[in-house]
């Protein structure tokens, strides 16, 4: 018998060292870069900024983008009210595929996990023409009222987090008498944070973070999200990579900051509804 | 007949006469909690299904107002479009680039962080930060990173006396560069589904191994990899399917800057999905409009439909599931 030969921690930590810091290059040169005066920006020796200047971050990008205030704003208020509409719709319709038999339940759950196969861009350009009939180009509406009904990937997340979730407390509330949304407001949403919270997350991040839809309806520039703003700096020729550095590391950091503060519940949610297959 | 048509219909049960009210009740509760999804199903999905399919019979540019049946016309046109065949190829150029990397180089990292010790949750974290940040960042980051008058990329080797193009602007290495930013935004990803996979691993399997004698390649080469294939499916279908929809991270690698056209050098990295956006929304690249846009929108949708099902035909004799008593 051969026992396996632990590696050394001074090994083991120098190699995952190395392997982080020459992956994190492209990082280090973004907050670099962000930091540096106009005079040493394409320095390549200057990893440590000397002088360290903060001025991108302040008048730069207010001169390079005035209405900031207003793209955050807009970002701010389509990734809120989606990530709003789809925790609503899809836990209500998750719950109730997951904890009571109706007539065609089967149907419907085949349905929308068939649908999770079809790419977006099959049903995209009938609803832009929906949308556009509406009068809804150029408003926030396309991108939040579809969230209020439903995503078939969501619901079946739901759907399987409430599977692995004991139904006796539900059980002895129903016996009390509560109605079916009662029971749910009041003794199902506490105990499903994670759940909540883990795909909220994630919904959160894909619309802030998007950038095809918002090219697609909000061509106006007073609608305009932070994706679209911040693109909009880099000049044919010449670009104010300061300020650009400057605005990746504006609008990366409310994220990273929801995920440290989420992290526990985060991986919790994601095990439970049993994503690892 | 109409005898057998009453056969017919009394052997049709009708669920809810021969429900008790009370079966009434929950059942209507339940389309209550169902109403926005189903709402949600028909209006933004099966609906559009079916009028996509129907504009691409026809041709369409939104400003006349309807569109104009034209049969076959756009379907037979795909066929014979030369730049759909470019296009078909730089995708898969860079799916096989992007997704072999990604798969492997996420494993390795998994592997080496799937350890008791010390700080491995900091290094996870870490490997996350790009994942969570927008592809819009990404591609204005590394688009810089490339850029050979002030790119760190082409400074580094010229200190190392080697002058490196900018591989963005060069044809033949232009995909090959933004599947590599690709699989570095992904890289998080890959290794978080797979350090689940790998702790949901029971510990006796490998003790059992190593009694046995089994080497630390021939553990990874006996017990890993057949109990983490369920995690290998999921993530080359899930990866598969993101890498045919490619779309904002080649605009703005490519054509970043207002003025200049994305997909480019040559048309080499320009994929389905950027197509779709140009002969649907672009006024200078239009064949017939919302037509032609649409009909590329179902030759992706068939694609991503056989190459899925083809993993999972592959997939049942490859991957290996634990039963549940032997977990």
């Amino acid at each position: 018998m051969r026992a396996t030969r632990p590696v050394s921690s001074a090994f083991y930590y120098g190699l995952l060292g190395l392997l982080v810091v020459a992956y994190l290059v492209p990082v280090t040169w973004v907050i670099s870069t962000s930091l540096r005066t106009n005079a040493n920006l394409l320095r390549p020796d200057q990893w440590i900024p000397n002088p360290i200047t903060f001025e991108h971050y302040t008048t730069g990008l207010l001169d390079a983008l005035p209405n900031l205030a207003r793209y955050t704003f807009n970002t701010l208020r389509i990734a809120g009210l989606s990530t709003l509409g789809m925790l609503l719709s899809c836990s209500l319709a998750g719950y109730a595929l997951a904890r009571w038999r109706f007539p065609l339940r089967n149907v419907w759950f085949y349905g929308l996990l068939a649908t999770m196969m079809v790419p977006g861009h099959v049903t995209l350009i009938p609803t832009y023409v929906l949308f556009r009939k509406l009068g809804w180009l150029n408003t926030p509406n396309p991108l939040i009222i579809p969230a209020f009904f439903g995503s078939p990937f969501a619901t079946f997340f739901f759907r399987q987090f409430f599977l692995a979730f004991p139904r006796e407390l539900e059980d002895a509330a129903t016996m009390d008498g509560a109605g079916a949304l009662r029971t749910f407001r009041s003794i199902v949403l506490p105990v499903s944070k994670p759940a909540f919270i883990a795909l909220g997350v994630l919904h959160f991040t894909g619309m802030w973070n998007g950038f095809f839809l918002p090219i697609i309806y909000l061509q106006r520039k007073e609608q305009w999200v932070l994706t679209q703003a911040i693109r909009s700096l880099l000049g044919r020729y010449d670009s104010p990579w300061g300020e650009i550095m400057a605005g990746v590391v504006l609008m990366t950091l409310p994220i990273v900051l929801m995920y440290v503060l989420v992290q526990r519940y985060f991986v919790q949610g994601i095990t439970f509804s049993g994503i690892r297959g | 007949m109409t005898r057998f048509l009453n056969i017919r219909r009394s052997a049709i049960v009708n669920p809810w006469r021969e429900a008790s009210p009370q079966e009434r009740r929950r059942w209507l509760t339940a389309y209550a909690f169902m109403s926005l999804q189903l709402i949600g199903l028909f209006v933004f999905v099966l609906g559009p299904l079916v009028v996509s399919l129907y504009y691409t019979f026809t041709r369409w540019d939104l400003i006349a107002p309807a569109p104009k049946w034209t049969g076959l016309g756009n379907w037979q046109h795909i066929f014979q479009d030369p730049r759909i065949i470019q296009v078909l190829g730089n995708t898969i150029w860079f799916i096989l680039w992007a997704t072999s990397s990604f798969l492997i180089l996420s494993l390795a990292l998994a592997v080496l962080l799937n350890q008791r010790r010390r700080g491995t949750t900091l290094f996870r974290a870490l490997f996350f930060l790009p994942y969570i940040t927008s592809q819009v960042a990404v591609g204005l980051v590394w688009s810089w990173m490339f850029n050979t008058r002030s790119g760190p990329l082409p400074v580094f080797f010229r200190h190392l006396g080697l002058e490196i193009p900018n591989l963005l602007l060069d044809e033949s290495y232009a995909m090959m560069a933004v599947a590599t930013v690709a699989t570095w935004q992904a890289l998080g990803y890959g290794i978080t589904i797979y350090l689940a996979g790998l702790q949901g691993i029971p510990g006796e399997l490998y003790d059992a191994a190593s009694v046995d004698g089994a080497t630390g390649w021939q553990q990874f080469r006996f017990v890993t990899m057949p109990l983490l294939s369920p995690v290998v499916l999921f993530l080359t279908v899930t990866s598969f399917i993101a890498a045919f929809q490619l779309f904002d991270l080649v605009v703005i690698l490519t054509g970043g800057a207002t003025g200049v056209a994305p997909g480019g050098p040559g048309g080499s990295t320009r994929t389905i999905v950027l197509y779709l956006y140009e002969q649907t929304f672009l006024f200078s690249e239009r064949i017939s409009g919302l037509g032609y846009g649409a009909t590329i929108g179902w030759i992706l949708a068939a694609l991503i439909f056989v190459v899925t099902m083809a993993q999972f035909r592959f997939a049942r004799s490859t991957v290996f599931y634990l039963r549940d008593e032997e977990r």
